[in-house]
């Protein structure tokens, strides 16, 4: 990693955390769909996904392993609830179906703009990881898209609780470009190529385009606060006792 | 069995090697006992899934938690190449599944225990899919020919699970007390299921899945290719098997052990297990939860 | 929109045959294609898919048709046998006799 001056360095660590920790939440409660998706075939595409995004994660916390001089595992797994940096669409199981579409697409179309700018970066390693995600993600795009649209035009009841989930989430969705600490830094070095505010707006205007002509509005909001990424919930933390569960047993321990 | 010209034609023809195709025309008898021992099978991966499935949030390193839901997500994919294989014979997807939900039909005894540590990951993926691989690896020469060539990708995927399992399982091994301390404690519990699971010894004279080649070896042939493998296997660890009369008969060339509890077997896959009724339960639910999205995208009443 | 079933064929390396995998049910064309990529690709294990709809595979078993019972070994390589014939006209010529591993070329058997 590029040799970084202590409060670049700090922006930075910032930035990797919240991208890794985006991943890596979500691919935890879209897994769980494992074995319980609307249809056999779906299933193994909706776990597909999620492994993708924990192995996307993975990428994240093992740079950000390199650049602090920590453990992927133990950035992972080894944190108090209060520490973790996802977004607050991220806080919620995935509830149902229409729900985990929602939050999909929106997640997908956000993450979409975040790693094209992203891949522009300064920083050659962040570039280079931003550019191998798009790969991927491009099926993922697909993928949520093709389920907006079916349950879009699926008969009334079906596209109510599409729009519902989609007013419900659109709040939090905005909480991914949550203004960070540090942020100024990453811009003006480039290492952030344009700020998340523009980067929320750019969001706005795709999935607009897509929502709209399926007869889906989106409501104005004015933006995420600050906030977008420090909120916990008790959802949450059900989850993180889950997943901490094993390594809580024994310290220390290799599994 | 029926008794036209056509239909012996058709048992001579499978019982010495020929294979069938979706297509073909098969008397009803073969073409049932086909359709139950897949749709047996089908039920078992879909189920198989849950044991294992609470552990995917619980998984303790990013490789871990990968690996995991990678296994699932497999045994997910067996269950869907297993109906589509049972419904070119007729039987629709939705009746099958409603059927399992509604305790009409079986699924191996082995999903039917609850899991309790990490060390039940370790040990199912390991032992319990190795004697299942021994079965599956059989049932590749079927005489049904969709089955045998399903059999065949099922065999290459299953082979990383394995891996995967001993994985977990040595590195407990090579950890701490208490870790080897779990895996021991997990192996006590699977033995019993896992000696029950290839079923007791059947009379070949009267094993039709055996005269019709729809399967290749009995069910003792299975245990005893097992014990053969993964006994010293589990052995050289240091682990010990639950059994004080296992052992090897060099003069005979069979391993000896305590007769298993074929009641057991009997009682728990007619759904008296101790996750049996749960474990549909949770199923039926989840199938009620997502009844919209079925009827929104497919338009067919399921 | 009905469940159809789908028959996927993949190519695994450039340049192979495209063979049957198996099948997948979807509603349409485009969840097709994502399953087939799950069912048939996502170990990374094909390099292209083809997704047909199982209504549009024509089949054809016909032992008549595939199996006639006439000779017709004059449509295959194995149906024609000069060994003994060649090693006569050599003789006849006044040629060395074939060893094994001379520089006279073999007929290549392809049968």
């Amino acid at each position: 990693m590029t040799t970084y001056d202590d409060a670049t360095r700090a922006a930075v660590a910032e930035l990797l955390l919240t991208l890794a920790d985006d991943e890596f939440i979500l691919g935890f409660w879209d897994s769980e769909w494992t074995g319980i998706a609307p249809m056999l075939e779906e299933d193994v595409a909706t776990s597909s996904i999620a492994q993708d995004e924990i192995g996307h994660a993975k990428a994240w916390y093992e740079m950000l392993a390199a650049l602090t001089g920590d453990n992927p595992d133990r950035i992972a797994f080894g944190r108090p609830p209060e520490d973790y940096r996802h977004a607050a669409l991220m806080n919620h199981p995935r509830t149902d179906w229409a729900f985990t579409v929602a939050r999909r697409f929106l997640y997908e179309t956000a993450d979409s703009v975040r790693l094209e700018a992203l891949s522009r970066s300064s920083d050659p390693e962040i570039g280079g990881l931003a550019v191998k995600m798009r790969r991927e993600e491009t099926y993922h795009l697909l993928h949520w898209s093709a389920w907006v649209r079916r349950l879009a035009e699926g008969g009334a009841g079906t596209h109510e609780r599409l729009r519902a989930a989609l007013e419900r989430l659109w709040p939090e969705a905005e909480s991914i470009f949550a203004p960070l600490d540090g942020e100024a830094v990453l811009v003006e070095k480039g290492i952030l190529p344009e700020s998340l505010s523009l980067l929320r707006d750019r969001w706005v205007e795709r999935a607009r385009a897509e929502l709209e002509p399926l007869g889906l509005p989106t409501t104005t909001t004015p933006g995420p606060g600050s906030a977008g990424r420090l909120e916990r919930t008790d959802d949450f933390r059900w989850l993180w006792g889950e997943f901490t569960m094993v390594t809580r047993s024994e310290a220390g321990a290799t599994w | 069995m029926i008794q036209t010209a056509q239909a012996e034609a058709f048992y001579a023809h499978v019982s010495t090697g020929g294979k069938v195709e979706a297509d073909d025309w098969m008397p009803d008898d073969y073409r049932a006992a086909v359709l139950k021992f897949v749709e047996m099978h089908a039920n078992s991966e879909l189920m198989g899934v849950l044991p294992e499935r609470d552990w995917i949030l619980r998984a303790p390193t990013l490789r871990r938690k990968l690996a995991l839901t990678s296994k699932i997500q497999d045994e997910v994919g067996h269950a869907q190449l297993l109906y589509r294989v049972a419904e070119d014979l007729g039987k629709p997807r939705e009746q099958m599944l409603q059927d399992l939900l509604a305790g009409k039909t079986k699924f191996h005894n082995v999903f039917h225990y609850p899991t309790r540590s990490w060390g039940d990951v370790g040990i199912i993926a390991w032992l319990v899919d190795a004697a299942a691989i021994v079965s599956q690896q059989a049932l590749r020469d079927s005489s049904y020919a969709p089955y045998a060539r399903t059999m065949k990708k099922i065999c290459w995927e299953e082979s990383v699970h394995i891996m995967h399992g001993r994985d977990v399982v040595l590195t407990l091994m090579t950890g701490t007390e208490s870790q080897r301390a779990m895996v021991q404690e997990a192996l006590d519990r699977w033995w019993g299921p896992l000696m029950q699971m290839h079923g007791p010894p059947t009379d070949p004279a009267k094993d039709k899945d055996l005269i019709w080649q729809i399967k290749s070896k009995g069910n003792e042939q299975l245990r005893q290719e097992f014990l053969g493998i993964y006994v010293p296997r589990i052995w050289e660890l240091g682990l010990t098997v639950p059994d004080p009369a296992l052992a090897h008969d060099d003069a005979t060339g069979r391993w000896q052990y305590t007769e298993p509890d074929w009641d057991e077997l009997r009682s728990v896959v007619t759904g008296h297990g101790p996750m049996s009724q749960e474990r549909l339960a949770f199923r039926r639910l989840h199938r009620e939860q997502t009844q919209w999205v079925r009827d929104a995208v497919l338009g067919v009443a399921a | 929109m009905p469940d159809l079933v789908w028959e996927v064929f993949r190519q695994e390396a450039e340049g192979d045959p495209l063979v049957h995998g198996g099948s997948v049910r979807a509603p349409d064309e485009e969840l097709a294609m994502h399953y087939a990529r799950e069912f048939y690709g996502r170990r990374q294990e094909s390099i292209r898919l083809w997704v047909v709809p199982r209504e549009a595979i024509v089949e054809l078993d016909d032992p008549d048709l595939l199996q006639p019972p006439f000779d017709r070994s004059f449509k295959r390589p194995s149906g024609y046998l000069i060994k003994h014939k060649l090693e006569a006209a050599r003789q006849r010529a006044g040629a060395p006799a074939i060893v094994a591993g001379s520089a006279i070329p073999e007929p290549e058997d392809v049968g």
